[in-house]
């Protein structure tokens, strides 16, 4: 075996030895052999860290899980705990540890660009692990820990920086970004050396099986087998209990996973609603000419573009009219052009929205903070001014803020607003416990986002039970999508674990 | 380490370090640091080349450091230093530094008409880390005998029992060595070797158990390449790092003993 030496000691002293001296103050040598043994790691196993972090409470479920990553999976994993678990202390102890233990020197962070500031504080503050956030022209190879935002990273000249580094540790968090094999950041993230990786995600299945295929393939090769074996054992899942549990341990292998109820911390409860709810026949009128769109003009004969009109009528005319009148411009019959003013005339006269009215109802009886979730910008308009007109007040949030809007606007929230109105991409990185009622107003087609929008207020210090409405207009295209929501959350089960309730309470189910 | 024991350790530091104490309030201390001293713990470079490079006054730092967060109002007086803090890590870092050598004797008792011999000691603290995928470290103090080769272990903690500084007695005699401290230098090392040789070592067999598991699972994924692309020889290099044992010796420090 390799038995590496230094050899600065030993010409030095040689050196002083002929010289004779200058000699060191024994109190300061006595000091330097105390510090070395008060710093000894003198097991293989056990955490070091924890020791260092004075400035941190590290919960009992988090500690378990860095030693499971470092004990049990070596060093590489998939932390997917639950939204709102501490998902970056764990990464953080298992850094610190991996640095104390002299495993790591280099690391390298990618996150959403959102994020890197949070990441950087975080590290520094908490973990007093000197890491720097990545801007252009940063001289990278100076700093040992870099946190860099994924779309820079993935680009060159940044990216063949990256390689020329030798990293000993990669975090990628919000890992779900990588669920897609052919994009650039995942082919990019494949040809880099992963020594020590760790992968965040809540969500390691959003819609589709072969997505956790392709992030256990990045972390470790092999680990599921390749594409047809894995596909294979998917399908047993189907065919048998044995082949879901077979399955469900080998995911499990890779990946640490704490729920809420495991913890051993008290969680409040999650009372999730389902709300049905009926347009006015005015509003129906027009859902159905839309629906006949398709007949009338081959203008609309992408089914993209006929599912985001159906699904924006189910949010607001603001948000429908904003996509009706891009696609008039590409009409060029006269009975194409005739039937869509029609259609924007009679959305014109709409007085009434069903849903933002059930809304204002839901707000009304909450008596308290609520956060909508819109996908739509001019759905998140409208809202804030149909509340105005009935004296609620409201802020609008978007992920496109800066870090100080965000601050501000959660400020406002907090200490003046009623209402938080956030758009889709506002559903990550912002916690808000001291908000108990959550509105989906519209629903996305993948169950992880409401999830993550759900994790926003039921997280760690929330202290009372959470309220979740999820709005859906019957008979529309609402219903199809609950009924996708659900068959995803049974994959997401059979593969990977239980799920908190998203939908519906399982009990009333 | 308490509060308590930070704050001796600072006070003990800079008092060894010249760095002059302003004020001390028990959780609280203000210094004065010298030159050197800045250098070495403030980490700026760029302050230090810039005042050497244009001549002009240095003004080393003055740091208040806050042992005990508790019990102070105002926390933008000072830096709180705390266990796992940087600047602590710095400071242990220069105790190192400064620390390293050393040439002591024993203080005896002078009794009339008996002159004391002093027998020369060579002692070299070790510290030896068993590196894979985890790590172990073991400290060794090895002590050997100038004059007949003879090596002890917990050479150190022996000695610290020990009434030392830094001057020969007045009326002592120290006997030369025979063996020459850069030869003893090299039987040290030779028996440390011999120790790790006769370590247990399962630890290093274990971690390459697991290097050929998982290099079974990755050969796996890529059995159907005919060429195997870049990242099968990423992946591999990344295992190979992460998992082959490796043994590290390094020194704390070490140094020449005049004793009884």
């Amino acid at each position: 075996m390799i038995i590496e030496r230094s050899f600065n000691w030993r010409e030095d002293f040689i050196e002083r030895f002929n010289n004779d001296g200058p000699w060191d103050s024994w109190t300061l040598y006595k000091m330097s052999y105390d510090i070395e043994k008060m710093n000894l790691i003198p097991e293989f196993s056990g955490l070091q860290a924890p020791k260092f972090l004075t400035n941190l409470t590290i919960l009992p479920h988090q500690i378990e899980a860095a030693q499971t990553v470092i004990e049990k999976m070596n060093g590489k994993a998939i932390l997917a705990d639950e939204v709102g678990l501490g998902k970056t202390i764990e990464a953080g102890l298992i850094m610190k540890e991996y640095m104390i233990r002299g495993l790591v020197k280099k690391a390298l962070i990618l996150v959403p660009a959102s994020l890197q500031n949070q990441w950087v504080t975080e590290l520094n503050m908490r973990f007093f692990i000197p890491a720097i956030a990545y801007r252009k022209n940063t001289p990278i190879e100076q700093y040992d820990v870099v946190v860099m935002s994924m779309d820079t990273a993935k680009k060159n000249p940044h990216r063949e920086k990256i390689y020329e580094q030798d990293y000993d540790m990669i975090i990628i968090d919000e890992a779900h970004k990588l669920k897609n094999h052919k994009t650039q950041i995942y082919e990019f993230v494949q040809s880099l050396k992963k020594k020590f990786c760790l992968l965040l995600t809540a969500t390691p299945i959003q819609n589709d099986v072969f997505e956790i295929f392709y992030l256990v393939s990045l972390l470790k090769p092999g680990h599921l087998g390749n594409y047809e074996s894995f596909q294979e054992s998917f399908a047993a899942t189907k065919r048998s209990i044995e082949g879901e549990k077979y399955l469900k341990e080998l995911v499990n292998q890779v990946m640490v996973r704490n729920r809420r109820q495991d913890t051993g911390i008290e969680w409040t409860n999650r009372k999730v609603q389902t709300i049905p709810i009926q347009f006015t026949k005015e509003e129906r009128e027009i859902y159905d000419m839309l629906c006949d769109l398709k007949e009338v003009s081959s203008v609309f004969s992408s089914s993209f573009t006929m599912v985001t009109l159906l699904k924006e009528m189910c949010s607001s005319k603001e948000a429908t009219f904003l996509t009706l009148n891009k696609m008039l411009q590409k009409c060029i019959t006269k009975e194409e052009i005739d039937y869509i003013e029609l259609i924007i005339d009679k959305l014109m006269k709409l007085e009434i929205n069903a849903k933002a009215e059930k809304a204002l109802e839901i707000i009304e009886k909450a008596n308290d903070k609520v956060i909508i979730f819109t996908e739509y910008r001019a759905t998140q308009a409208y809202l804030q001014w149909y509340l105005y007109t009935k004296g609620i007040t409201s802020v609008l949030f978007n992920g496109k803020f800066s870090k100080s809007k965000r601050d501000w606007m959660k400020q406002l929230f907090k200490e003046q607003a009623q209402v938080l109105i956030a758009t889709e991409s506002g559903g990550e990185g912002i916690n808000l416990q001291f908000c108990h009622h959550v509105i989906n107003y519209d629903l996305p087609w993948n169950p992880m986002k409401l999830e993550q929008r759900i994790g926003r207020v039921h997280r760690l210090g929330q202290e009372e039970d959470v309220h979740i409405y999820n709005l859906a207009i019957e008979n529309t295209i609402e219903q199809k999508i609950l009924d996708l929501l659900n068959e995803k959350i049974d994959v997401f089960e059979k593969v990977v674990g239980d799920l908190d309730d998203i939908l519906t309470n399982r009990a009333q189910a | 380490m308490y509060a308590t024991q930070i704050h001796d350790y600072l006070r003990t530091f800079f008092n060894e370090t010249n760095c002059q104490i302003v004020a001390d309030e028990g959780h609280q201390l203000t210094v004065q640091l010298t030159i050197d001293m800045d250098k070495k713990i403030m980490s700026r470079p760029f302050y230090w080349q810039y005042i050497e490079a244009t001549n002009s006054e240095p003004n080393p730092a003055q740091l208040t450091l806050i042992t005990d967060r508790t019990k102070i109002q105002n926390q933008f007086i000072g830096e709180v230093i705390h266990f796992g803090s940087g600047r602590l890590s710095q400071i242990f870092k220069a105790t190192k530094e400064l620390g390293s050598f050393v040439q002591m004797y024993e203080q005896v008792e002078p009794r009339e008409g008996v002159q004391s011999t002093l027998t020369p000691y060579f002692c070299v603290n070790y510290k030896v880390s068993y590196y894979c995928d985890r790590t172990k470290e073991k400290i060794y103090s090895l002590g050997v005998n100038l004059m007949n080769g003879d090596i002890e272990d917990h050479f150190h903690e022996s000695i610290c029992q020990l009434k030392l500084a830094d001057k020969k007695p007045e009326q002592a005699f120290c006997i030369p060595y025979i063996i020459k401290p850069n030869r003893a230098l090299e039987r040290l090392d030779l028996m440390i070797q011999n120790i790790i040789n006769q370590d247990d070592h399962s630890w290093a067999e274990e971690a390459n158990k697991r290097l050929e598991k998982e290099v079974e699972i990755l050969n796996y994924f890529y059995e159907d390449n005919e060429d195997r692309p870049e990242s099968y020889e990423i992946e591999m290099r990344g295992l190979q790092e992460r998992f082959n044992p490796k043994i590290k010796v390094e020194i704390i420090n070490g140094g020449l003993f005049y004793l009884q």
